[in-house]
């Protein structure tokens, strides 16, 4: 059986596999599409359907006797044949927990658009993960909508009498066509394959794209670790290496609790991939002392009592060190402007700037 | 953050190519791009850092002006000899901005298409950004607005271009350069931000797959008596509340040549060619200044909070003014 549209083939729809076990009934939320089809989504935004696209989308819908659920992260949107579309807020009849759950059963990945057909009689018919930049957001939700508009095109196309398989199937067939279709052409970076999940908990470990092996040279040894691109310089030192004199505070660049010095010039080491500092000499607080003799930095801040709950120190003291190697600041307002990058919530600034002017003579630059 | 495939290519083909499919992000210092990553604000398929192209060096030109890498980083522009000499607002500007880990980690070319500090715009969980969702409307129109534009805005966004280095290059004629899949042009760093419009998601001429290798500065008198003036809520390490880069050539008393820019109070890197027009052929005296910071800010809109960086902005612009006069 072929499915056509008015450009041609788009697919050849029988004979309609069922992904898995037949026997097996696949979870849809909320309830309420016995005896349809339903296009089920899960993307990340919630999608923005207003106007008349919503209408056209309804109409499609009623056109193809068939439901579209769209899952976010924290709602249901379902679209049925016959009704508005409605909202299901997490907080109202359907827990987040639900949401997960399901995500969870499908085995669809955060972070990617991943669309299922499941038939009138609950059993899965087509399954497919896209994980592509242009298929999130809004984006991700015109993909779905273009499919089902292109399903209905391709219904309307076939001859009734070409095929013995029950109406049902045809919608199912041609929804799974254009599915197909659609995905594939949005998703420029590709499409994954699927596979029934078989632990509960992978589903909610978001994907993980070309893990990769990284070597850091830090504190004058060579470590090499096996992570994602995603992991930043600071959690891998604290979290994989162990090193954890290096403080996060604010995450974002913000703070300076994080400062390490890369090649002699002090970062912020949450604002670094750690797959970009390798080549990189890298020394953290933990790197400062020789042996049991402290560094000068360190020792001035010893002496000046330099710090009151000691989180920025680490931070603070790499900053000077730093600021030392750089040469620049001299007077006390200078080096206040250039250890601008360094927040303590404690105020022990005025010890900090003694300490950082102690320690300049004692340092060999 | 969302997962992403990491790509490190060594050569400007590769890049090119790289960065011009669909779901590439650019990365080079990574102060902007991971901050956005970690918000949840860009969430691409794959990273390409630049690292490790050529785009790294400050170049002499034979007329005593420089070509600046992409990948330069902003402390290093800033110490510049050259720049500190030829250019002194650049530098001024640049050290005004962030702070020295930042400015030892950021590029040139990330700070010339950095995001905008808008709070709505970098909170995934306001729904109305068109900048961060077309269409979905203003979150700050009508919220907060203390820290947004009050020159180039629309109804679509007042989000700030937060730059301190683009007012500069913009008064000083600076020029980028620009290559992607269809070759080389150049463009005025004037013109190479837009104004919000309806697509507040649209932030520059820059053309899909197309990178920023260098800018480009020539030198002239007056750029080497340009000033920097930025103020804001700290003493350091804040963005603008308002700022403007100014330079100025005097001869007897009389202005001949005038570069206006401003920061922190629009949309994008913003040059008044009304405040160098009331300056230009006119006393190099206060009441120019006041004149010229007048028409700065005359087609300001402010929308309640950021009212006063109407009258914030005309300081500024005097301020910066007698400054450049006085260095000229």
């Amino acid at each position: 059986v072929e499915s056509r549209t008015a450009d041609g083939v788009v697919g050849n729809v029988a004979p309609l596999r069922v992904i898995g076990d037949p026997a097996e009934k696949w979870p849809l939320t909320p309830g309420g599409f016995e005896g349809v089809p339903v296009v089920l989504a899960f993307v990340e935004e919630a999608p923005i359907v207003r106007g008349p696209s919503v209408e056209a989308l309804r109409a499609e819908l009623r056109g193809l006797g068939a439901a579209l659920v769209v899952v976010s992260s924290s709602d249901v949107w379902s679209f049925r044949p016959d009704n508005e579309f409605e909202r299901r807020a997490s907080a109202a009849d359907i827990s987040a927990g639900d949401l997960s759950e399901l995500r969870r059963r499908y085995g669809a990945p955060f972070g990617a658009l991943s669309v299922f057909v499941v038939d009138a009689e609950r059993r899965l018919r087509f399954a497919q993960t896209a994980v592509a930049a242009d298929v999130r957001g809004a984006a991700a939700m015109a993909t779905v909508v273009e499919a089902i508009s292109a399903a209905g095109r391709a219904l309307v196309a076939s001859s009734p009498r070409a095929v013995q398989v029950s109406r049902r199937e045809l919608v199912v067939g041609a929804l799974l066509t254009a599915l197909a279709a659609a995905l594939s052409e949005a998703c420029h970076v590709g499409t994954r394959g699927w596979a029934p999940p078989t632990q509960p908990s992978a589903a909610d470990v978001p994907s993980s794209l070309n893990e990769v092996d990284v070597t850091l040279q830090v504190n004058g040894a060579p470590h090499t670790l096996h992570l994602e691109p995603r992991v930043s310089l600071l959690d891998a030192l604290r979290e994989r290496m162990g090193l954890t004199g290096t403080k996060k505070g604010c995450d974002h660049g913000q703070c300076g609790a994080c400062t390490v010095l890369v090649d002699g010039r002090r970062v912020n080491s949450c604002l670094v991939l750690a797959v970009m500092a390798q080549g990189g000499k890298i020394t953290t607080i933990e790197g400062l002392a020789d042996g049991d003799t402290l560094h000068p930095v360190q020792a001035a801040f010893v002496e000046e009592d330099a710090l009151q709950c000691g989180y920025c120190t680490p931070g603070q003291i790499m900053s000077a060190v730093g600021l030392l190697g750089e040469g620049r600041a001299k007077t006390d307002d200078e080096v206040r402007e250039h250890m601008s990058g360094n927040i303590c919530r404690c105020g022990a600034y005025p010890n900090i700037v003694s300490a950082i002017q102690l320690a300049r003579g004692r340092v060999r630059s | 953050v969302r997962p992403f495939a990491y790509l490190r290519p060594t050569d400007d083909r590769s890049a090119l190519h790289a960065a011009a499919e669909n779901g590439s992000e650019a990365i080079a210092g990574g102060t902007g791009m991971v901050d956005l990553l970690r918000l949840g604000v860009s969430t691409p398929a794959r990273l390409v850092d630049l690292a490790a192209l050529a785009w790294s060096r400050i170049e002499r030109s034979a007329d005593g002006g420089l070509r600046i890498g992409a990948l330069v980083k902003n402390s290093d522009l800033a110490y510049h000899p050259d720049v500190q000499e030829r250019f002194p607002a650049l530098s001024q500007a640049l050290l005004s901005g962030a702070s020295p880990q930042l400015r030892n980690m950021a590029s040139t070319g990330g700070n010339l298409l950095q995001r905008t500090r808008c709070s709505y715009f970098r909170d995934v969980a306001i729904r109305q950004c068109n900048k961060r969702l077309p269409g979905s409307g203003c979150a700050a129109i009508g919220g907060d607005t203390r820290m947004h534009a009050v020159l180039g805005g629309s109804d679509a966004c007042i989000a700030v271009h937060p730059s301190d280095m683009c007012v500069a290059l913009v008064a000083l004629d600076a020029v980028v350069r620009a290559r992607g899949p269809n070759g080389e042009r150049d463009i005025p760093v004037e013109e190479l931000h837009v104004l919000p419009g309806a697509r507040p998601d649209v932030e520059s001429v820059l053309r899909k797959g197309e990178l920023v290798t260098h800018v480009i500065l020539k030198p002239s008198p007056w750029a080497a008596r340009s000033v920097y003036v930025k103020l804001r809520d700290r003493a350091s390490f804040a963005f603008a509340l308002a700022s403007a880069a100014v330079a100025l050539d005097v001869a007897g008393g009389t202005i001949r040549t005038a570069r206006v820019a401003l920061g922190g109070v629009a949309t994008k890197p913003w040059r008044s060619h009304e405040a160098e027009h009331e300056l230009v052929g006119q006393a190099a005296n206060a009441a120019t200044f006041r004149r010229a910071a007048a028409a700065a800010m005359e087609n300001a809109q402010p929308r309640g909070d950021n009212a006063f960086k109407v009258e914030l902005g005309r300081r500024v612009v005097v301020r910066s003014l007698e400054r450049a006069a006085g260095a000229a």
